[in-house]
């Protein structure tokens, strides 16, 4: 108990059912995301503000249950109207959703606008649903959101099954014999459900990204269903705390636009750091791809260098001009020759010729620049090199598309993709067309 | 007083010409998102524009002044090169990607104004659905005429889009229905569809002070899909679309000055009512036209099948006299007793037209109601004969196709079968198939 002390119990709760929110938002957008259904919420997002304002009529108290009850029913509401439009209309799904989300939201401001100017007591309270403000939370809403949140993570966890098969292959699962719209259906709802409860945290206008971003971020760093659904969780809830604690601090800033944007920080951070389909970590196998392939091009000329020269030695130069700009196509070549340098120094495939012998060869070379020689294993790379390529110019000279498909830029030696009595066959046309 | 009520309905008129013109460029540009199936950019970039505009206004830009309409253009198409970056380079789903990149720029623009809100006269609650009661009172003068800015602004910007479509036109169908068309005949799709990325932020940011950021997309949108439910060309719909975003605005208006609330969200309500009454009165598949086809066909096959229903009895009657000769007319009666309302119904009808007529509390058929139920008979007996012939069906299957398809056969298709199936006369169970008729021939061709 050092620093606890300092926050009030009551905002303390509240952070822990915002926290519930996000994490169950994570979970459950996730498999909205891998279904392809990410921007149906936001339909429904923008219809509980009707049902809000609705529910608030009637009640005539701004009392959260009663408010989260009637934002729901709008939510399911707005969906039906939507599959309904695509139903009995030729509008398209994707006009039919933007219509659903213009007019319940014109229809929302409507009645909260109306509201406000007839003065009706705790009306101008209902501005908070538009852009979200947890400070007015009590501690008992706080554990009903983190109970419905509790709820709809179980729900998944039953369906999860279902609900995967359906998101990564919908006729398969039709053709099994799943009923794949019912669960089309269930996972939807699901979602509107956290869009509801997700209301008081992120507001209508901005809720969606509570069940978009964390999972699209999630993606970002696994292949796996489970591993995604948990880290959108984890990145949800984090989200979830930020926006709750600097909404708190600051006067005046609305949870939601900070929850988002702290979601979309993670995302930014995944985005380009992920380790496996992160942007940078990309970069960087196509960069290691591109200097694997200089080097090889740099050994090679080095190779006929030497066997050309008398003395067996070669120089920086020569080999640039040998090998024009083609080191690395598309990049600047010098810098990629120095560094492609650099590495067969490091790995030792090239060395510089020794001192004792550099001087007795000076008099026929330039003052001042340097030879070079390749080292034994630098020749046996150069070698290999050049055989696998001649190998690889007669698969593709003589062989189908199948044989091709091996091919890959780092240069695999043919006989490990290739069966022997194929490789065989290969190299007796490519000699007979060759004569 | 007089003074005061003209210029208060002077107030008035400025706010619905704002809102109708606003309305009219967002249509226009709508229509062609709708038809390019990119209606949900339309909403990620009426969203996104918030930033744009809110730095422009930090950079000392005035509302609605040129250097807010490049901030919100810029802000715009980042928006849409940001989702398209998130697809190629993090392959993202389209859908996905829009919405991180929509709703992380809207959040940043809101965090701004509640950062500078101070410094700006901006407002959230202004971003989120606009303040057109409020636009009558910021005006600039030009030709002694008090014009609102915002007016001012919104014309400019409906002219340079209205002209825009105009010069494009050609280009644009053809980019919207066959892309790879255009391609082919060397017009830069990829260059017109970030103009009409940038149109879009144009209208928005027109729009931006009469009805915030978000009820945009129903202007974009509504009028658009609720005109192409009404016509089939693109110019028309355009056309229809501006029609209908002009009456929503100016209805609109006035319904939420009567019921005294935001202006803008009663005109998105206004255009969603629109968009209902289109889909229900639409001429060629609206809700009641497609009711109306249905019932009108539905009628149809109820007097057919009376029709023919009676026919078969005569047809009875006549092959077992002897159970029939005492009161054949009975005996007719007796097999069409009508069940339920609707056959009932029928026969009334059938009766006035002077197909049949009433008999011994019964009914018999006159000389045109036995004319046409021996051309549906006849329809269904050469269909059964050519299932039987062609389709390889066991007996007792050849029935229910005939039924329905009895009421949709022409004279030409019905010489067809018969030439098909030789004029054997009978049908697979054996019973014979009723000639042509002559009067009904004549009618069809």
């Amino acid at each position: 108990m050092i620093a606890l002390p300092t926050i009030p119990y009551n905002t303390l709760v509240v952070a822990a059912g915002v926290a519930a929110v996000g994490f169950a938002a994570g979970v459950v957008g996730s498999l909205g995301v891998l279904r392809k259904r990410a921007l149906v919420g936001d339909a429904a997002a923008h219809a509980t503000l009707v049902g809000v304002a609705a529910a608030f009529l009637m009640t005539g108290r701004r009392d959260l249950p009663a408010l989260l009850l009637g934002a729901f029913v709008a939510a399911v509401g707005s969906l039906g109207v939507l599959v309904l439009i695509r139903r009995v209309t030729r509008t398209r799904d994707d006009a039919a959703t933007a219509i659903v989300l213009g007019v319940s939201f014109g229809l929302g401001i409507t009645l909260v606008s109306g509201i406000t100017a007839r003065g009706i007591p705790g009306g101008a309270g209902l501005e908070q649903f538009l852009l979200g403000h947890t400070a007015a939370l009590t501690a008992s809403d706080a554990v009903l959101l983190a109970g419905v949140s509790a709820a709809a993570v179980l729900l998944l966890a039953i369906g999860l099954k279902e609900a995967t098969l359906v998101a990564f292959d919908a006729a398969f699962a039709a053709a099994s014999g799943w009923p794949v719209g019912m669960i089309d259906y269930a996972l939807v709802t699901l979602v509107a459900v956290m869009v509801v409860v997700g209301l008081p945290a992120a507001g209508a206008v901005l809720v969606t990204a509570l069940v978009v971003i964390p999972p699209v971020a999630a993606r970002q760093w696994t292949d796996r269903v489970t591993t995604m659904l948990v880290l959108a969780g984890c990145f949800g809830l984090v989200a979830g705390l930020v926006g709750v604690g600097l909404s708190a601090a600051v006067p005046r800033l609305s949870t939601g636009p900070v929850v988002v944007l702290v979601a979309s920080a993670i995302f930014v951070v995944s985005f380009f750091g992920s380790p496996s389909r992160g942007w940078l970590a990309r970069w960087r196998r196509q960069r290691a791809v591109a200097q694997g392939w200089a080097e090889g091009r740099i050994i090679e000329a080095a190779l006929h260098a030497m066997q050309a020269s008398s003395s067996g030695y070669f120089t920086r130069q020569s080999i640039e001009s040998r090998l024009g700009t083609a080191v690395a196509p598309g990049r600047s070549s010098t810098m990629a020759s120095s560094r492609a340098w650099r590495g067969l120094l490091l790995r030792h495939a090239i060395e510089p010729a020794p001192a004792s012998e550099a001087s007795a060869l000076a008099n026929d070379s330039s003052q001042g620049i340097s030879l070079w020689r390749l080292t034994e294993q630098g020749k046996a790379e150069a070698v290999e090199r050049a055989r696998r390529l001649a190998l690889w110019g007669d698969v593709l000279a003589v062989a189908s598309g199948d044989a091709r498909a091996f091919l890959t830029i780092d240069l695999p030696p043919p006989e490990a993709v290739l069966d022997a009595a194929r490789l065989h066959a290969i190299r007796a046309a490519a000699a007979a067309s060759g004569s | 007083m007089a003074l005061l009520v003209s210029e208060w309905g002077a107030m008035h008129a400025w706010a619905i010409a704002t809102a109708a013109v606003v309305s009219a460029g967002c249509a226009l540009v709508g229509t062609l998102l709708v038809v390019r199936r990119m209606s949900l950019v339309g909403d990620a970039i009426s969203h996104a524009v918030l930033p744009g505009i809110v730095l422009a206004v930090l950079a000392g830009g005035r509302p609605g002044g040129v250097l807010v309409l490049v901030g919100a253009v810029a802000a715009g198409l980042l928006t849409v090169w940001l989702t398209q970056l998130l697809s190629t380079q993090g392959g993202l789903a389209e859908d996905a990607g829009t919405g991180v990149v929509f709703t992380t720029l809207f959040a940043l623009g809101v965090v701004i104004v509640t950062a500078a809100a101070s410094r700006i006269d901006l407002d959230p609650t202004c971003v989120l659905y606009g303040v057109l009661e409020l636009v009558p009172f910021d005006t600039v003068e030009i030709a002694g005429v008090n014009v609102p800015r915002a007016m001012l602004t919104a014309t400019v910007v409906f002219l340079l889009l209205a002209s825009a479509a105009w010069l494009t036109w050609k280009t644009q169908v053809l980019t919207a229905f066959d892309p790879d068309a255009a391609r082919a005949v060397g017009v830069p799709v990829g260059f017109v569809t970030t103009g009409l990325m940038a149109a879009t932020a144009l209208a928005t940011v027109a729009s931006f002070e009469a009805v915030g950021a978000i009820l945009v997309v129903a202007m974009l949108v509504v009028p658009a899909s609720a005109a192409e439910l009404l016509v089939h060309r693109l110019h028309h719909m355009a056309f229809v679309a501006i029609a209908l975003a002009v009456a929503g605005a100016v209805i609109g208006y006035m319904a939420a000055w009567y019921f005294n609330t935001s202006a803008a969200g009663m005109m998105a309500v206004v255009l969603g009512l629109e968009y209902l009454v289109a889909a229900v009165v639409a001429p060629d598949d609206g809700i009641l036209s497609r009711v109306v086809r249905r019932l009108g066909l539905a009628w149809r096959v109820l007097c057919e099948d009376r029709l023919a229903a009676m026919w078969r009895a005569e047809e009875a009657a006549a092959i077992q006299p002897a159970t029939a000769s005492a009161d054949a007319p009975a005996s007719t009666t007796s097999q069409v007793r009508p069940r339920g309302f609707s056959q009932q119904l029928a026969l009334r009808w059938l009766a006035f037209s002077g197909r049949i007529a009433a008999v011994n509390g019964g009914w018999k058929l006159l000389v045109q109601g036995r004319e046409e139920a021996g051309v549906i008979v006849r329809s269904h007996r050469l269909w059964e004969a050519w299932l039987g012939r062609h389709a390889d069906l066991p007996l007792d299957h050849l029935h229910p196709p005939a039924e329905w398809v009895e009421h949709h056969l022409g004279a030409s298709v019905r010489n067809r079968i018969e030439a098909d199936v030789g004029r054997q006369g009978s049908d697979p169970h054996g019973r014979t198939i009723p000639p042509e008729s002559e009067v009904k021939a004549e009618v069809e061709a």
